[in-house]
């Protein structure tokens, strides 16, 4: 197969500019063959941790370095950033919209999230599509599309690959014949999607040549409501070397650095401050089982997401997720056994996993989990909620302990389990296999999968052609 | 000697030319905006056409009284330019009815591509639609080619399920309006038309075909009841209508 050249279309950027640029710097270009030239890492920019981005990357750049790919066009929202930047073989493009549209914009994404998610069943918006801030929805798309579409006259991709729902209608509006894949992220359950979503929603997915779901139950629901669409599933991935070993030292400056003394025992939850991430569930959880174990504490990490960020969409729900997550520890007087570590830089990330017992991932649906495989890198058990996609890899008590979100004791009882007496054994086991379990979620594994579908996807295009 | 007067009379004719064109230009502007406001219910497509129309009967009837002012006999001109209507009219009578056909079927024939249709007697799923002819698959996975003159002149049944919902409309945008905003304010627009349509089916706008020039969209609305479709699609045009307005003095 000859490489190609790809378009990669996400709502968060893979770089965040951390200053409003200078005047006439938006409309401008970075960088050189080398990379982003004269801009600092920290200062200036930073990567978007986590998240779409943290799994796209590493597999765009080993494409493009293996040869599959040519080159990469990757058009992201960034409303800070100038209008494009280099990076080697892949370019930036920066999407912008007015100020005005993208509280509309917001309002739609988080409406449409909220629901899969199931986080407020008292509003349903089934009246969403017809509603104002779903004409700014719509233009966002719009603009995406056109900035895609004005690149492939100059560029001629060979395929497209739009990821997750914020972008779902820029494949119908972008009206090419060439291939288009659609990576659905979050979870996909058809049964809490409402009645009035159901067509448009049918209409935008068949405008893909492929659907990529990360879960087995999300493609058996998903081909319930399209059953006209070709899924497939493939698990996410990272990228092993991404990870480090922290130093003794430095897991000790770290764990100084939050108040963790080396007699602590550490359970470590890390996501976004959001309240689908079930930090409540874990404090609370937590709250029930401090009493039998006084040398616990619960390390929550993670800030805002890109649209909670001022770069982003400014939506500021994480600092009221915070403030009412600080306050449930106030109540319970917990102060002293719950950190809020916020934001942490990878290495400083790792040695948390490293300094942990165990990790929760709380969540209360959760699209797949990577901080799951995150914490099997490190050799270390992984309690984890059933409604997740990565719940379908894991074996209860073998690779992993899985707990129903619901039930409000089950989680507690999960973590009570790795602490007890003689749970050394059941922590090992966990650890071990859970490392295993882990390669069906490396790099190495989706370099193969996703080379494969993106030749499948370009092949068929030429044969129907 | 030249005098005045003599150079007066030498350009007065072109001088009368020119107040005539200007006059026509005027009136042909004039022309245009009381058939813009006469036919706003209609399609879009259909009102541009009408105020083409307009425009070129007065762009006409200028022209020939300016030729006039010039010493030129209309009478030749206008035999000329009837004779070569005449002409064209026969030459390309079948290209010319069905191309016609084509336009008003665009606008006022309930089908569209995807659609299961029968017509003359012939059975199949429309898979294009050019100026010429409807191309249908049939069953038998024959392709039947019905020429678009028959889709105005013979009856044509919609058998896809629910086609009594669609309304299907043609729109022609030009190169420079700002395409995700005429959209936005679409919606906007049509938003307000939801109680007369079906919940479950927003507002569809998809992009036919695209130049630097012009871009063609399909727009499509499913209603809710059969008997209000023609109240709703003379609203919808004519909200069409003001957004396009709205697009064209917003240009980017």
């Amino acid at each position: 197969m000859a490489p190609l050249s790809l378009c990669i279309n996400t709502q968060t950027p893979l770089i965040q500019f951390l200053n409003p640029p200078e005047a006439g710097l938006r409309d401008s270009s970075y960088g050189g063959p080398t990379g982003l030239l004269g801009l600092r890492e920290g200062v200036d920019y930073r990567f978007s941790p986590g998240g779409v981005t943290r799994m796209v990357y590493p597999l765009v750049r080993r494409l493009l370095e293996k040869g599959v790919l040519e080159e990469a066009h990757w058009v992201a929202f960034n409303p800070r950033g100038p209008r494009t930047v280099r990076m080697g073989k892949m370019t930036l493009h920066n999407v912008s919209i007015e100020t005005e549209r993208m509280s509309g914009y917001g309002k739609v994404k988080e409406a449409i999230w909220g629901r899969i998610h199931e986080i407020d069943a008292a509003e349903p918006h089934n009246d969403l599509f017809w509603s104002e801030a779903f004409s700014e929805y719509a233009y966002y798309n719009r603009i995406t599309a056109e900035l895609i579409r004005s690149l492939d006259d100059e560029l001629d991709f060979d395929v497209f690959y739009v990821h997750d729902f914020q972008q779902l209608a820029v494949g119908q509006m972008l009206g090419t014949l060439k291939p288009k894949i659609f990576r659905w992220h979050i979870p996909f359950d058809a049964t809490v999607i409402p009645e009035q979503w159901r067509a448009l929603l049918k209409a935008y997915l068949d405008s893909y040549d492929v659907i990529v779901v990360s879960a087995r139950k999300y493609a058996a629901s998903l081909a319930g409501l399209d059953p006209d669409a070709k899924i497939l599933r493939l698990y996410p991935y990272v990228d092993p070397g991404d990870y480090s070993r922290p130093s003794q030292e430095r897991i000790a400056a770290v764990s100084e650095r939050f108040g963790i003394a080396p007699q602590d025992e550490v359970a470590l939850v890390v996501g976004r401050m959001d309240p689908i991430k079930g930090q409540d569930r874990a404090i609370k959880a937590f709250s029930s089982i401090a009493g039998e174990f006084p040398a616990l504490k619960l390390v929550l990490v993670g800030n805002g997401s890109f649209s909670g960020s001022k770069s982003g969409l400014g939506l500021s729900k994480s600092a009221v997720w915070r403030a009412h997550l600080e306050e449930m520890v106030k109540t319970a007087a917990l102060e002293n056994r719950v950190v809020f570590a916020g934001h942490l830089l990878q290495e400083d990330l790792d040695c948390m996993y490293e300094r942990c017992k165990f990790t929760i991932l709380p969540s209360v649906r959760e699209g797949f989990g990577l901080v799951a495989v995150e914490s099997w890198l490190h050799g270390k058990p992984a309690i984890i909620t059933q409604r997740s996609g990565i719940a379908e890899l894991v074996r209860d008590g073998m690779n992993g302990l899985l707990y129903d979100p619901d039930d409000a004791g089950a989680l507690a009882s999960q973590m009570r389990a790795l602490l007890g007496p003689g749970s050394g054994r059941l922590r090992a086991r966990l650890a071990r296999n859970g490392r295993t379990t882990s390669k069906k979620c490396f790099l190495d594994a989706a370099e193969k999968a996703e080379g494969k579908l993106l030749a499948e996807v370009t092949e068929a295009a030429v044969t129907e052609a | 000697m030249i005098t005045a007067s003599t150079v007066l009379k030498l350009i007065a004719p072109y001088l009368s030319a020119l107040v005539i064109i200007l006059i026509t230009v005027i009136l042909a502007w004039v022309v245009s905006l009381v058939i813009g406001r006469l036919v706003r219910q209609s399609s879009p497509q259909m009102a541009g056409a009408a105020r083409r129309l307009g425009v070129v009967v007065v762009a006409l009837i200028g022209g020939t009284l300016a030729l006039q002012a010039l010493g030129v006999s209309p009478g030749i001109l206008l035999l000329v330019i009837a004779l070569l209507g005449v002409t064209i009219l026969v030459a390309l009578w079948a290209p010319l009815s069905n191309y016609g056909s084509k336009y008003f079927s665009d606008i006022y024939t309930p089908f569209k591509v995807g659609d299961t249709i029968k017509v003359q007697g012939y059975t199949g799923k429309v898979i294009e639609i050019n100026p010429m002819t409807t191309i249908l698959l049939s069953d038998e996975e024959q392709l039947i080619s019905i020429p678009n003159v028959a889709m105005i002149r013979d009856v044509v049944v919609n058998m896809s399920p629910q086609a009594w919902k669609e309304v299907v409309i043609p729109i022609s945008l030009a190169g420079n309006v700002d395409l995700p905003a005429f959209e936005s304010d679409l919606r906007k627009s049509l938003a307000k038309l939801r109680l007369r349509l079906d919940r479950r089916f927003p507002p569809v706008l998809t992009t036919k075909s695209r130049t630097a020039q012009s871009t063609e969209l399909t727009l499509i609305v499913m209603l809710r009841r059969p008997e209000d479709r023609d109240a709703v699609t003379l609203e919808v045009n004519k909200r069409l209508t003001e957004v396009l307005e709205q697009a064209r003095g917003a240009k980017r």
